[in-house]
């Protein structure tokens, strides 16, 4: 405690740490003369350069410097500070010290990655001057801490959503699970068996289904959507509305559901676990949650018309609709039918939708492109290919396919299987895809062109009867949610993580967590890795009973505040109101800050006439102090 | 020998590598007191060694060494370092585990790290943690970012000149530590035991390890890290700057002559990578990859792969037959022309890398019953929906040490194995609430 006192009190003394980062830094700015610049400025007390600041030898590096009494300040040049501002600031609240007294330096995107020479080196030094000027100038704060709701909200009732529901609630947390058709199960009860396990889809959905109704700890709100979102992490506030199903799809399936004779608490088959009787009345509610599970999945990709002659021709379609024609196939002869038609010969064409390139595929409407792999195709595709050699002898299968990725384990095996089942393999360029044309007369409707390379580039055709498209994922539709909670959407559609390997299942909206394809295209047991891990990040979240948030809000400067209320207008979050306070004797009214609820955006700052109110750790003194050290020489 | 100590945790994770301390992290954070065992002398695993990781080209390290302090530092985590396993098993309500820490030849406790003895020390010996590229001292600090810093003899290379006990300034060296036992009781166990690379001298159509300039894409790993034994890239036998390096895929997977018929997930991606990273090295060098099927599956792979397509790196698709030593050190390749004119073609290039796949750096035979499936790897009984779970109860696994992965889908496995270790205790202390 005593080192937080004095920090404040004492003249400051800046340490100086300045980071190789391996080469990424110092192989563009002369990270030593920095130093040396650096040792010149007043109030710096040393200055080190390291390797890795960020290793343990790199952080042992400050705090012996301030347990030694040397720094009561600390500037570390670095990398973003996204990446390790909290790893410096557990290193220094290590050593005792205020870990906001603390100011960081992005000398590697801002510098190392885009400068180079000697301009590089001189613009480093500008930057960790200023970051100086600036850390002379901060003052020990504290996190606000604020009470968290044990209860999360699971968004998704596909195969992740449920994983992620049973995980929180075997840890005591309250989950709502959210889901907006009637049924549960998502994508995965349109298929028939798994890859590479074979286990029956309906299985895996039935058993995780019937957990999530028997838990007491699960709330499951089927024809629901989230219609309003407000406060933070540990306080959400999620307003939701239920109401009898409207779409097309839905109705479709609730009336074959109906037809079967099926009662909630079963899984039907192309449809899913219809969970709860359907909602006869529209009715809305608000649940209060600690923390917002993502698993709103994936869609499969709809061919644009005429893409392999689809839409156009009726013997083109899709695996989805292969698989379910297959599962409804009860013919036991030695050719696969399909709407009474024999087929003879059919061709599966991979990457439909998927690994899309600039400059060769066409654009959707919205000019996006599907330039990633949907990653479960293959497999699936391979599948297929086996299952119809191994019950329909007489039927031959071509597979048109870019690279063959059966990356999983257990998954080699199937493209093995196809090759032992005379599956044969042609392999196409991005810019030479099959060509789809139909045949006006002879035995087939269809005629396959290919540029095939794995005959040297030989032009290759087949007559077939049927063309199956292998489609890749896209992800749901859920362009509300995005712009109601202002989640990052990466450049492919799905949503952005934080970071890929250091949090991986986080978004950057605290509190708000990633399971499943709506991050990126998945399989089966990987959408459950990642529903797993994100529920364990919500434990973690939720099992202190409180969240710390940083303490970079605004703060009112009483002395100063005449009472405008220009800030209140301006607040975006609602995080300020007009208080009636006595000064001097008299009842007026003054700005009054929400810290829970303030996301320090700075917006208040910039209206308020009086510079009477101040982002804590971002204050206008300390940007000043910035400004003047960059523009002093 | 009788186990000088017994000590107890909630959970006890197995292997120090990013799967490991993942592991450990999300146990920790959710306030189980987690004990980690590391066969090495550091921890940080096979990630600690890398260059970049792709597809952000982050530098390894940059990701690694904070888990490793965070680890470290954890109120809830206590780390044990060049610790040998020889049993875990199930004992009642609890895990044990048998465990015999190494000697270092270095008292723990006394050491500080600051490597006194390693400076002072005489031998030099091949760095087998730089490719054996450079070397390093008869006792030792692992690298520069180990955690713990504490140094370690290789007493099998020590001349016994005694120079480092007389360096030290706080009397650590020992020259006669020995082995000693002791005993984890734990609830419950995450098995995080990572992989090695398929070996470079099984296949004798490969040179069976004898040809000059073919090098595994571990050393290239290092050959690229900035830090690394040269700081720059060139061929080994000669310090030649390459002017054409080529890529072998498929190297040690997807061939049943290795008995490693799978994939190994990671080769594709780590090979362009290194590709990229060439290019920048030595823009001027030619690179080819030899491949089978390029999988860049993961988020942003493929986007990656077409970048460095357009980056110019070649892509040859050919499964290569033959490796041979050419005259001036050169590497030969043979392999037949599928999108030439056919035939059997030869090139030679500067400098080869084989692009090894990942066989388990652990055998649990005699040591833990967990069943492993036909790959060697630990069985996962539940594999579509809850992956991390192992044929023994209470006992998950994270990581390569249940099938080939990259970084991204190991830290996610690595999540979920504490989530099923978390509802384990959970479940312990509240039996109702399951």
């Amino acid at each position: 405690m005593s080192t937080k006192k004095t920090a404040e009190t004492e003249e400051p003394r800046v340490g100086v740490y300045i980071c190789h980062c391996g080469g990424n830094i110092s192989d563009h700015v002369d990270v030593k003369k920095v130093a040396e610049n650096l040792e010149k400025v007043p109030g710096v007390a040393v200055a080190h350069t390291n390797m890795f600041m960020c290793s343990d030898p790199g952080q042992e590096l400050i705090q012996e410097d301030i347990k030694s009494g040397k720094i009561n300040r600390v500037v570390v040049a670095s990398c973003a500070p996204s990446l390790h501002e909290t790893t410096f600031r557990g290193a220094i609240k290590r050593a005792d010290m205020n870990p906001y007294l603390y100011e960081h330096a992005n000398i590697r995107e801002q510098v190392s990655w885009v400068h180079h020479g000697e301009a590089a080196t001189a613009k480093a030094t500008s930057l960790v001057t200023a970051a100086v000027a600036k850390a002379k100038e901060l003052e020990a704060l504290d996190p606000i801490k604020v009470d968290a709701a044990r209860h999360a909200t699971v968004i998704g009732g596909g195969i992740a959503g449920l994983r992620a529901a049973l995980d929180l609630a075997q840890r005591g947390i309250e989950v709502a699970l959210i889901e907006k058709s009637p049924f549960l199960g998502g994508q995965a009860a349109n298929l028939e068996r798994i890859v590479p396990t074979g286990e029956r889809a309906a299985d895996l959905i039935q058993d995780l289904a019937a957990k999530v109704m028997a838990d007491s700890r699960i709330r499951v709100y089927t024809c629901s959507r989230i219609v309003k979102s407000e406060g933070y992490v540990g306080n959400f506030k999620i307003t939701l509305k239920t109401q009898p199903p409207d779409s097309q799809a839905d109705l479709e399936k609730l009336q074959e559901v109906a037809a079967k004779g099926e009662k909630p608490g079963r899984f039907v088959p192309f449809a899913g676990f219809l969970a709860v009787k359907v909602p006869t009345t529209a009715s809305e509610q608000v649940l209060d949650s600690g923390a917002i599970v993502f698993a709103t999945g994936f869609s499969t990709y709809t061919p644009r018309d005429g893409e392999f002659g689809y839409g156009q021709n009726p013997e083109v379609i899709t695996l989805p609709q292969l698989i379910r024609f297959m599962s409804q196939e009860k013919s036991r002869g030695r050719s696969l039918t399909i709407n009474g038609r024999t087929i003879r010969r059919v061709a599966l064409v991979h990457c439909v939708g998927s690994r899309q390139i600039p400059g060769i595929h066409e654009p959707d409407a919205d000019g996006g492109l599907n330039e990633y792999c949907s990653r479960t195709c293959c497999a699936a595709t391979l599948q297929a290919a086996s299952e119809i050699r191994e019950r329909y002898p007489l039927t031959h299968v071509l597979e048109y396919y870019r690279d063959i990725r059966t990356y999983g384990r257990g998954q080699e095996e199937f493209y093995e299987r196809a090759s032992e089942n005379h599956v044969m393999f042609l392999r196409y360029e991005p810019e030479d895809p099959p060509q789809v044309e139909r045949l006006s007369k002879g035995n087939f409707p269809l005629r396959v062109t290919v540029k095939d390379t794995l005959t040297f580039g030989e032009a290759l055709s087949a007559d077939v009867d049927l063309v199956v498209l292998s489609v890749g994922m896209v992800p749901s539709r859920i362009a509300d949610l995005v712009d109601m909670m202002k989640l990052p959407v990466g450049a492919d559609r799905f949503l952005q993580e934080v970071h890929p390997k250091l949090r991986p299942v986080e978004l950057a909206n605290t509190g708000i967590l990633l399971a499943g394809t709506c991050q990126a295209p998945m399989d089966i047991s990987e959408a459950c890795n990642a529903a797993a891990a994100a529920a364990a990040k919500a434990t973690s979240l939720l099992s202190k009973g409180y969240v710390e948030l940083d303490p970079f809000v605004a703060q009112v400067d009483l002395s100063r505040c005449k009472g405008n209320g220009a800030c209140v207008a301006a607040c975006t979050v609602d995080a300020i109101v007009m208080q009636t306070v006595e000064v001097d004797g008299q009842s007026v009214e003054r700005a009054e800050v929400n810290p829970a609820l303030c996301t320090g955006c700075g917006v208040c700052v910039a209206v308020c006439p009086e510079n009477a109110i101040d982002v804590k750790g971002w204050t206008l003194e300390q940007y000043e102090a910035m400004v003047d050290a960059i523009v002093a020489d | 020998m009788e186990p000088s100590r017994e000590l107890n945790f909630d959970a006890l994770v197995i292997g120090g590598g990013i799967a490991g301390l993942q592991a450990a992290l999300d146990l920790a954070d959710q306030n189980f007191k987690v004990a980690i065992v590391e066969k090495d002398a550091t921890i940080g695993g096979k990630m600690i060694r890398l260059s970049k990781v792709f597809p952000t080209l982050d530098c390894a390290s940059c990701i690694t060494t904070p888990k490793m302090a965070a680890s470290a530092h954890h109120e809830n985590i206590s780390i044990f370092t060049y610790c040998d396993l020889t049993s875990l098993k199930r004992d009642g309500q609890e895990i044990k585990a048998d465990i015999t820490q190494m000697p270092r030849y270095v008292d723990a406790d006394k050491c500080i790290g600051c490597r006194q003895c390693e400076y002072g020390c005489p031998v030099y010996v091949p760095n087998h943690e730089e490719g054996n590229f450079n070397f390093r001292k008869a006792i030792y600090i692992p690298f520069s970012n180990a955690i713990p810093q504490i140094a370690l003899m290789d007493v099998e290379n020590c001349s016994l000149c005694g120079k480092c006990a007389k360096v030290c300034p706080t009397g650590a060296v020992d020259y006669f530590q020995q082995p000693e036992d002791f005993v984890i009781r734990a609830k419950t166990a995450v098995l995080a035991t990572g992989f090695k690379l398929t070996p470079m001298d099984q296949k004798p159509q490969y040179g069976g390890g004898k040809i000059q300039n073919l090098i595994s894409s571990l050393d290239m790993e290092r050959l690229l890290a900035p830090h690394g034994p040269y700081q720059r890239v060139i061929r080994p036998s000669d310090g030649k700057e390459p002017d054409s390096i080529a890529y072998v895929q498929c190297a040690g997977s997807r061939d049943k002559t290795l008995g490693v018929p799978y994939c190994s997930r990671v080769c594709c991606m780590y090979a362009i990578k290194q590709a990229m990273l060439l290019s920048g090295a030595l823009p001027l060098a030619d690179i080819t990859i030899y491949y089978m099927d390029i999988r860049a599956f993961g988020k942003g792979y493929e986007q990656f792969f077409q970048n460095a397509k357009a980056m110019g790196i070649e892509f040859v698709k050919a499964k290569i037959a033959k490796i041979e030593q050419a005259d001036n050190q050169y590497v030969r390749l043979r392999y037949e022309d599928q999108e030439g004119n056919g035939g059997v073609v030869e090139r030679e290039h500067d400098l080869v890398v084989m692009s090894l796949g990942m066989v388990p750096d652990w055998n649990p035979a005699g040591v833990c019953d967990v069943a492993c499936d036909t790959d060697a790897f630990i069985k996962s009984t539940i594999p579509s929906l809850a992956p991390t779970v192992t044929s023994i109860e209470g006992v998950f696994a994270a990581g390569v040490a249940i099938g080939p992965k990259d970084i991204v889908d190991t830290i996610a496995e690595a999540g979920a194995a504490a989530m099923e270790a978390s509802k384990y205790l959970n479940a312990l202390e509240n039996p109702k609430a399951a």
